[in-house]
């Protein structure tokens, strides 16, 4: 008990997600000894995040007014900002653009008596507050929210997912089609673009242990652009995937652009290098990045 | 005019309750979701055959049910049958799916109620002094991670699962990783059961304690579990009347037929009832709906919550205990069906998109689960989610008046009631992420 009260303190604060982060890190219990839990709405008991807390984590996105009073507040009680998941870096998937077609009938039925507005588009949390440490993914691992909490300077991440993988990229499987999802047989321990799939495992961060691709299902791209394409327009990232079918398959370019430029994989690519657009949100750089 | 506001911790998502007093009385008490998600707007004009990777975005804790019915949805438009080791293989899912939530509900998020602990690492710190009862917190993770380990196995990864695919699944599971999980269901199984039973008698002695169970007039149920088949990867919808009598059997393709969809003014979750009338969904509902379990532990724990209580139950604090005995059941059936062979056979069958409208049930640990979907020109042209949540909207709220009346008189508020509106909440598991549009 004694030993307890120096543990550093500890608090979770969620704006809107899905929480998927939260039961993500519950289960990477070694935290539980290693900090003193003091704010996470989810499993404690609390109202408030009290002063001179060591390690705040942020998860969700930006969405209402209510949101923005207690990320900013939150953060001025906090020494060091780690903003974990998709939500926070970006928004999310959660996420209605000016160009949506349903997007002026969700706003016309957003608004209730005595509740908080909804903000016009989800925005990542840098754009309100400083953040140290970026942890992204939908969700991150619980080892990956261990490396966060405890080892973040000396963090080694796979640079892609590719390299986590373990399916064989093969020279002569050329497929002339995308297969999408409906070859009704997925086989094991080849690359999934060889088979047609559109995987963006090649331009993706790792450190997720490819923990969709291993079992079969292709990379939706959940941790964003690996470093090179950090801090630049989602048109790197695009041209990457291009040049990675262009090189694997014989599958027309009409066909991978339509693809590339579906709102599915928009909703995942672009919405991490969409911060670029915003000239108001700081650079991120790599050594800040899980 | 008093207004109280209570914020809510221990459950998933963002709410509150908000209570209005005039004169002594109790005007109105609210059940309010703080924000509203939208997905039903976003995947409007999303290609059919990727609703299933976003979808299960609506919210981590149950992601495993999102999936799985968005993947049936997409079945029933496109006219496929999966194959019989598919089915099973997300039953194995859905089963981890319901460990993980029923041992959060009732350990993480409604045990330390019972003690009026902050929260379970507070429990352990509580109940130090008796050796059994030392554990708990790391026994009930322990528990809880059997089903997110299941969970990983049978869908890829434990938040938003993959494997579950339109006719199939990617890959069964291996026997050595089944046999592993057999093993450590077969050591955690007595300490799941041990937690019960201290569950149980810590609620029998709260209920002495604050002299109630949460007392509620009587409702209708909804499940989609069988009488003597208790499959969460279910095909259709029960209800039982008040009086406890099965009274409607339908096909999640009838459901507007017999559920009434509505927005709220005071809230941004939505409400349904059975035709105007008060319904409630989770453990419950499925308890009170069910002839058996079909596993030994599970059907004693049933038998004495049955013997104890009757049929059907109704007070509110028997949602948590029949959770527990889900829980039982859940952790009994997976090591069943790990022993069957789930790694040989056809996995998963072609397709041929088209367009139409589809509909996707599953028992989510809350209760029915239902996407809907019309599909046009290839693409999603309506999606409307329906939430086991909101099933309970109007039940909470009545919940909410029965024990605010409680605790609020002439001679003032009592301190009590914060406490009683928390644990009124808690016992129906509301899932907010999910609950709003």
């Amino acid at each position: 008990m004694e030993q307890k009260r120096e543990l550093p303190k500890f608090a979770v604060l969620q704006l809107s997600g899905c929480s998927g982060c939260e039961v993500s890190l519950l289960n990477s219990e070694e935290w539980i000894e290693n900090f003193d839990l003091v704010y996470m709405p989810l499993v404690v008991t609390s109202n408030k995040i009290p002063d001179d807390v060591e390690i705040l984590l942020v998860s969700g996105g930006v969405r209402t007014d209510e949101d923005i009073h207690n990320l900013v507040k939150g953060a001025s009680r906090s020494k060091k900002v780690i903003a974990v998941g998709t939500c926070a870096l970006s928004g999310g998937v959660a996420q209605i653009r000016e160009s949506h077609p349903a997007r002026d009938t969700y706003m016309l039925s957003s608004h209730r008596l005595r509740l908080p507005d909804m903000l016009p588009r989800a925005y990542p949390i840098d754009r309100f507050v400083n953040v140290d440490i970026y942890l992204p993914g939908c969700p991150p691992t619980p080892e990956l929210f261990m490396t966060a909490l405890t080892n973040a300077e000396n963090a080694k991440i796979a640079p892609i997912v590719c390299q986590e993988c373990g399916r064989q990229k093969l020279q002569d499987m050329r497929p002339t089609s995308i297969t999408g999802m409906r070859s009704g047989v997925t086989l094991p321990d080849i690359c999934l673009i060889n088979q047609g799939f559109v995987c963006v495992g090649t331009s993706t961060r790792g450190g997720c242990g490819a923990l969709c691709t291993r079992p079969g299902h292709a990379c939706v791209g959940c941790r964003g652009p690996a470093n090179p394409y950090l801090n630049k327009e989602p048109k790197f990232v695009l041209d990457n995937l291009r040049r990675v079918f262009t090189r694997m398959t014989d599958i027309p370019e009409e066909e991978v652009n339509a693809v590339l430029d579906s709102p599915w994989l928009s909703l995942f690519l672009d919405q991490f290098t969409d911060y670029t657009q915003d000239d108001s949100l700081p650079i991120r750089t790599k050594e800040k990045m899980i | 005019m008093t207004t109280i506001t209570y914020p809510l911790s221990r459950i998933e998502g963002h709410a509150r309750v908000v209570i209005d007093i005039h004169d002594d009385e109790v005007f109105r008490a609210d059940f309010q979701a703080m924000e509203m998600r939208g997905f039903s707007y976003y995947v409007q004009g999303v290609p059919a055959e990727q609703i299933t990777v976003i979808v299960p975005r609506i919210c981590g804790v149950c992601s495993t049910a999102h999936q799985v019915a968005s993947v049936k949805a997409l079945e029933d438009v496109f006219g496929v049958t999966p194959p019989p080791l598919a089915e099973d293989v997300r039953e194995v899912l859905l089963l981890g799916q319901l460990i993980q939530n029923q041992a959060t509900s009732l350990f993480i998020f409604t045990m330390p109620d019972r003690i009026n602990a902050d929260s379970i690492f507070e429990v352990a710190e509580a109940k130090k002094e008796k050796e059994r009862q030392f554990s708990i917190a790391q026994n009930a993770l322990r528990i809880r991670k059997i089903g997110t380990d299941l969970i990983s196995l049978a869908g890829g990864q434990f938040i938003h699962p993959i494997k579950t695919t339109i006719g199939g699944v990617t890959s069964g599971i291996p026997r050595q990783k089944a046999d592993e999980m057999i093993k450590t269901i077969d050591t955690l199984l007595p300490v799941a059961e041990e937690l019960v039973d201290i569950y149980w008698e810590m609620s029998m002695e709260m209920g002495d304690r604050i002299g109630s169970w949460g007392d509620d007039e009587p409702t209708y149920y909804l499940a989609s579990t069988e009488a003597d088949n208790f499959r969460l990867n279910s095909n259709r919808l029960r209800l039982m009347c008040p009086e406890g009598k099965e009274c409607q059997n339908f096909s999640p393709h009838e459901f507007e037929s017999y559920l009434q969809l509505e927005d709220s003014d005071y809230s941004y979750a939505g409400i349904s009832s059975f035709q105007g009338e008060i319904m409630r969904a989770n453990s419950l509902a499925g308890i009170n709906l069910a002839n058996s379990m079909g596993t030994p532990k599970a059907d004693a724990f049933l038998k004495r919550f049955v013997q104890t209580f009757g049929r059907p139950a109704h007070a509110i604090m028997f949602f948590d205990l029949c959770r527990g005995i889900e829980l039982v059941y859940a952790l009994e059936k997976s090591r069943q069906m790990l022993e069957c062979d789930l790694e040989h056979g056809e996995t998963e069958v072609g397709y041929t998109p088209r367009d139409g409208v589809g509909y996707g049930l599953v028992e989510a640990p809350r209760g029915p689960l239902i996407h809907h979907y019309e599909v046009e020109k290839g693409l999603i042209k309506n999606a409307n989610f329906i939430i086991p949540t909101v099933h309970n909207m109007l039940a909470i709220r009545r919940a909410l008046m029965v024990a605010a009346k409680r605790y609020v008189s002439a001679d003032g508020i009592s301190s009590e009631l914060g406490r009683a509106v928390g644990r009124v909440v808690r016992a129906f598991d509301p899932c907010i992420a999910c609950a709003t549009k």
